[in-house]
């Protein structure tokens, strides 16, 4: 390839990959993105002799200047900073795209490639970025090493110096060659390129995470996909069975795997209905979780709500179930663990506590963007006949569970009690209003507009179909009818299982509604009153070709979440702690093998020998043929030229033919002698020898000279053949 | 040696010399404007990373980090398995350009060098041209050439070579020096001059009849090097056991000496040794050039031509080799006091030319008269 080309090619794969990882992650608007994709293409052609650079310069300065005041004043009126220097970065990049005059303006299109890339990791944090970001490794390696040579040559190659002057040379034919780069190198580079990349991903993980935060501490910002923090029933059309991943589990033992019981993960929590809408009342209990700090940069908050007898953190952590999570940025600050969440812990963020206003055991902490932490829960729900037995008062303030709205109907208050009637405890009620629900209503994702009527009774009594809200809604505030403090919860349930790394997906289409029945002395328990069978619309996942490769993707999508863009100080800890202890069970096995070994030798010491000596022997001798005979440094085997080889093998075909060459005898005496002799082949061993001479000592190896020797050694090898059969 | 520029190797260094290489770091490496401003990126978001906590400007960062690790390796195997030679011209003549010829080979089996540049080190500092190397592949050698000017005669100390590159991005440039110490005799320079006529017509350019193959047989001396070995004389050499050759009566006749007074007076070498350049420091290379040229063109001329200055002299003799030989003479004549007397008197039936740094005075047989040919 041209070196020219090559250069203009690599510049442009660099530029186009942090182009493309700002678009892809939807950093640019759409606008901006086809304006861009259509710059740089036509921007390979805009050069000379088509293009003459200074006629239009005039023309790019004044759109330009135009397109930095709208960019200023769009800015400004949105208040959109980050998005607007993108959008003009773009622009910028396509105008020195536009105008690549000089060695200057290829260095000024990098530097701008580069700065795309870091608005790129402030604004795309998918794993878009990381693919885009090799290809711009691969791209910027190649690009550099070609434009530093570019540079080298344009400097260097100006001057022919002479004795007496020193006169200019033409670079472009430099430029023209296509011997400086080639596939080997592009593939060599490529390689070296990698290996670029694997060393950014070691210092990646090697650099302290110590953060400081003086200005701004925060991460990206972005909101993934939106969750309702808060339920409005009375809605019509179909809900959407979003497959947008918002939360990753890590969990082990009997709720790993496929086959594993379907979870409740638990967000947030209502107490106060009206209207058709549930939210968080004034008088609602707080949550109040107890706060500790289980080792230095860590907060571990537990919360009593579901351990009334006071649980302490360690406690809740050892009866508890684990999962590691890692949830995406959502709209809500509010963390989710299986129900019932005994404690969590999150890395400390300085300066930031849960806030004191949660409610209903609602748990939020403020991360701006994705957290990864730990939860511990109480799964499985206490024995029934200790449900039936549990009696005593409610604490304050829970008298807002069992309040009921003035707008539910009389209808629905005598159904729940006709339910219940005969019953003596909360949980045989539960029972069996859960069981009347499930009997004579029906799950459906498909909304009828209830018009005027109160959604609960419209679905209790006309529609007798909906989903899982306007179940957990109508359990509620039967529940309530009957003096059961009740409360809705909102969160996820069940997900797919990913066998890739271990872990379930939550996806945003895996939102769901139920509810909590508090019993003193046991606390809050969780009873979902949506039909079972029905209520899983996403699964477990397919296990179709398609669904696992998606699968895969969101494996190393996670992959990519985990270990690049949530690493943190804690997981760099226990990174190392692994590798540390990694080595010295590997130093502890090769110190076991050693000592075994040294027994197992002085045991058969004559084995022992036998082998030892022939190896030390070898050693010795391969140090000795490495320093040479003199004791110094061995000297490089001498590159022989192909002639050297020709002459070689014409001396050998003279040999066999009875005309060796004596040591004494120099090649130009061989040539003589022969000649003097008359014999075959002499005439043309005569002038390879004299190329033999040149090529040797005088270093004059020309391609005319190769193919000269090459024809004299044939016609050396016919005349012998000649000779022999005569 | 080439058969002109007396080129041998150094002297043995010294102690601190050696000290001092041992001591020298085996690569030094320095920053260009681009590394610079590579660096101040990578501090910056480095300090972004730091400050943000997101995550993927550290791996900008590792990458910018990686980089430069990559910089190093790739320059180190970009320099690695190369040999440098230098081929100076057969005679350097100050204040005359010359072409310096550098080879580079590329000793790596498989690996090409890219962007190498080499620069000749004198006294430890490279000199101000450096010859560059855009791709040398493996197994090859590839040539060039710099133009440099010795402005002063005299021996002058190439220590030996720096490589050095800015491969593979041009962020920084690594070099490492490699000792090949060789010395180089640079003549003094040749100016045009015009051989003085002759003192007496009995000798000089007319040439008398000659008897045998180069005149009458004169007497016996010793051999020197670039004598015909056809004027051996056997039986003197067996005698004394030293090579003697016969000289004849043509060379005797067309003898000329060149006598250089080098003397300067102690208050002018004094200067000198202070690192002035007193004027009469450039008078007096003038006469040393004038007396090289004169010399030069006597030689073309066919003269036996000999060389006379305070502290050295080199003997008579015609052709070729003598040319070399007060070259080199007057390339590492001295400057001495008045005080040092001539190496050797002037023969006195022989015609010389004293070269003065005020003036050429030629002087001749039979009458010892002289006249200033040149101010």
């Amino acid at each position: 390839m041209k070196f020219a080309r090559a250069h203009k090619g690599a510049s442009y794969f660099a530029v186009a990959a942090a182009f493309g990882e700002l678009v892809t992650g939807g950093a640019v608007s759409p606008i901006t993105a086809l304006l861009g994709t259509t710059g740089l293409i036509t921007s390979w052609f805009w050069e000379p002799p088509r293009i003459r650079y200074e006629r239009w310069a005039l023309l790019w300065t004044i759109v330009s200047l135009l397109v930095l005041v709208l960019s200023v004043t769009f800015a400004v009126t949105t208040g959109d900073i980050l998005g607007t220097g993108a959008d003009f970065l773009v622009w910028l990049t396509i105008v020195k795209a536009h105008n690549r005059r000089a060695a200057r303006d290829w260095q000024q299109l990098y530097v701008l490639a580069f700065f795309m890339l870091v608005a790129g990791s402030v604004m795309n944090a998918d794993l878009t970025f990381g693919a885009f970001f090799l290809l711009f490794v691969i791209g910027a390696t190649w690009t550099m090493i070609l434009f530093h040579l570019r540079r080298e040559m344009e400097d260097n190659f100006l001057l022919k110096h002479a004795d007496d002057k020193s006169e200019r040379v033409e670079v472009r034919r430099i430029l023209e060659s296509k011997r400086i780069v080639d596939r080997r190198f592009f593939v060599g580079t490529a390689l070296v390129s990698l290996g670029i990349f694997a060393g950014a991903a070691v210092l990646f993980l090697a650099i302290p995470r110590v953060g400081i935060g003086f200005f701004w501490k925060g991460k990206s910002g972005l909101s993934l996909a939106g969750f309702s923090d808060g339920v409005k029933l009375g809605g019509h059309g179909r809900i959407k069975d979003d497959r947008t991943v918002v939360m990753r589990v890590k969990v082990s033992g009997q709720f790993a795997g496929r086959d594993a019981p379907y979870l409740h993960w638990r967000g947030v929590s209502f107490d106060e209905y009206s209207h058709g809408a549930w939210s968080r009342g004034d008088r609602a209990p707080l949550t109040d979780g107890d706060l500790d700090t289980p080792r230095p940069g860590r907060l571990r908050i537990t919360l009593p709500g579901f351990s009334p007898g006071g649980l302490a953190s360690d406690a809740a952590r050892t009866a508890g179930f684990e999962q590691q999570v890692w949830l995406e940025p959502l709209d809500a600050d509010v963390l989710f663990g299986a129900s019932m969440p005994l404690a969590f812990e999150v890395d400390a963020v300085r300066g930031t506590r849960p806030p004191d206003d949660d409610r209903n055991d609602e748990l939020r902490y403020a991360h701006g963007g994705a957290i990864h932490y730990t939860v511990w829960s109480q799964v499985e729900s206490p024995d029934a006949d200790r449900l039936r037995k549990a009696r005593g008062p409610l604490p304050p303030n829970f008298d807002v569970y069992t309040r009921v709205p003035k707008e539910i109907t009389d209808e629905t208050v005598a159904k729940a009690r006709e339910i219940t009637a005969g019953l003596t405890n909360d949980y045989d009620k539960a029972q069996a209003l859960i069981a009347w629900l499930d009997a004579n209503n029906r799950y459906t994702l498909e909304l009828a507009d209830p018009g005027g009527r109160e959604p609960i009774d419209f679905f209790l009594f006309e529609r007798h179909e909906g989903h899982c809200e306007y179940f957990a809604s109508a359990f509620v505030i039967m529940a309530r009818s009957v003096g059961i403090p009740t409360r809705n919860v909102n969160g996820f349930l069940g997900g797919e299982w990913n066998e890739y790394d271990d872990y379930f997906a939550i996806r945003a289409g895996d939102a769901h509604s139920w509810a909590e029945i508090y019993f003193p002395g046991e606390g809050w328990v969780t009873f979902d009153p949506t039909p079972a069978a029905e209520v899983d619309e996403l699964g477990r996942g397919g296990t179709g070709i398609w669904a696992r490769i998606v699968r895969f993707l969101d494996s190393v999508r996670f992959g990519w979440k985990k270990w690049v863009v949530d690493y943190d100080l804690s997981e760099q800890l226990s990174l190392f702690k692994g590798i540390g202890g990694g080595i010295k069970a590997g130093a502890r096995w090769v110190k076991e093998q050693a000592i075994d070994g040294v027994k197992a030798a002085g045991r058969n010491w004559p084995v022992t020998l036998a082998i030892a000596i022939p190896l030390c022997g070898l050693i010795a001798w391969r140090l000795r043929r490495r320093r040479g005979p003199g004791g110094g440094p061995r000297g490089r085997a001498r590159v022989r030229s192909a002639i050297a080889t020709t002459y070689a093998g014409a001396l050998a075909q003279l040999a066999r033919q009875g005309h060796p060459r004596d040591p004494a005898i120099t090649p130009r005496e061989l040539a003589r002698d022969l000649a003097a002799q008359g014999v075959a082949g002499a005439g043309p061993l005569g002038e390879l020898t004299e190329l033999y001479y040149l090529a040797e000592w005088g270093e004059v190896v020309s391609p005319d000279a190769v193919a000269r020797a090459a024809a004299l050694g044939r016609e050396i090898a016919e005349a012998l053949k000649q000779a022999s059969t005569r | 040696m080439t058969a002109g520029a007396a080129i041998a190797p150094a002297p043995r260094r010294g102690w601190w010399a050696r000290l001092r290489k041992r001591l020298r770091p085996p690569r030094r490496l320095t920053f260009t404007r681009d590394g610079r401003v590579l660096f101040m990126l990578a501090l910056g978001i480095g300090f972004g990373a730091i400050n943000t906590g997101n995550n993927l400007l550290y791996l900008l960062v590792g990458w910018l980090c990686s980089f430069i690790v990559a910089s190093g390796v790739l320059s180190e195997v970009t320099m690695k398995g190369l040999t440098v030679r230098r081929r100076p011209p057969a005679r350097l003549f100050a204040g005359q350009p010359f072409l310096m010829e550098i080879a580079v080979e590329n000793g790596k089996p498989s690996l090409a060098s890219f962007s190498i540049e080499i620069e000749d080190l004198v006294g430890g500092r490279p000199l101000d041209k450096k010859c560059y190397f855009l791709k040398i592949p493996a197994g090859k050698t590839q040539r060039t050439s710099y133009r440099h000017t010795f402005a002063r005669r005299g021996t002058y100390t190439l220590d030996g070579f720096r490589i050095a590159t800015k491969f593979p991005f041009g962020f920084f440039r690594k070099s490492r020096d490699i000792d090949e110490p060789t010395e180089v005799l640079v003549y003094p320079a040749l100016v045009p001059v015009v051989r003085p006529m002759p003192r007496t017509e009995s000798a000089g350019d007319a040439r008398a009849a000659r008897l045998g193959r180069r005149g009458e047989f004169h007497g016996l001396r010793e051999w020197r090097q670039g004598d015909d070995r056809r004027d051996v004389h056997w039986k003197s050499t067996a005698r004394s056991g030293r090579t003697m050759v016969r000289e004849y009566e043509d060379e005797l006749m067309r003898r000329v000496v060149v006598c250089v007074d080098n003397a300067l007076p102690a208050a002018v070498r004094t200067a000198v040794e202070d690192g002035l350049a007193p004027p009469e420091i450039d008078a007096l290379e003038r006469a040393i050039s004038v007396a090289a040229s004169l010399a030069a063109a006597y030689l073309d001329a066919g003269w036996s031509v000999a060389l006379v200055a305070r502290g050295a002299q080199v003997p008579t003799s015609a052709g070729r080799s003598q040319l070399p030989r007060i070259l080199r003479a007057l390339a590492l004549l001295d400057t001495v006091g008045d005080d040092t007397p001539f190496a050797a008197p002037l023969p006195p039936r022989t015609e010389s030319v004293l070269v003065h740094p005020r003036g050429v005075v030629v002087a001749g047989r039979p009458s010892g008269a002289a006249r200033v040919v040149e101010a």
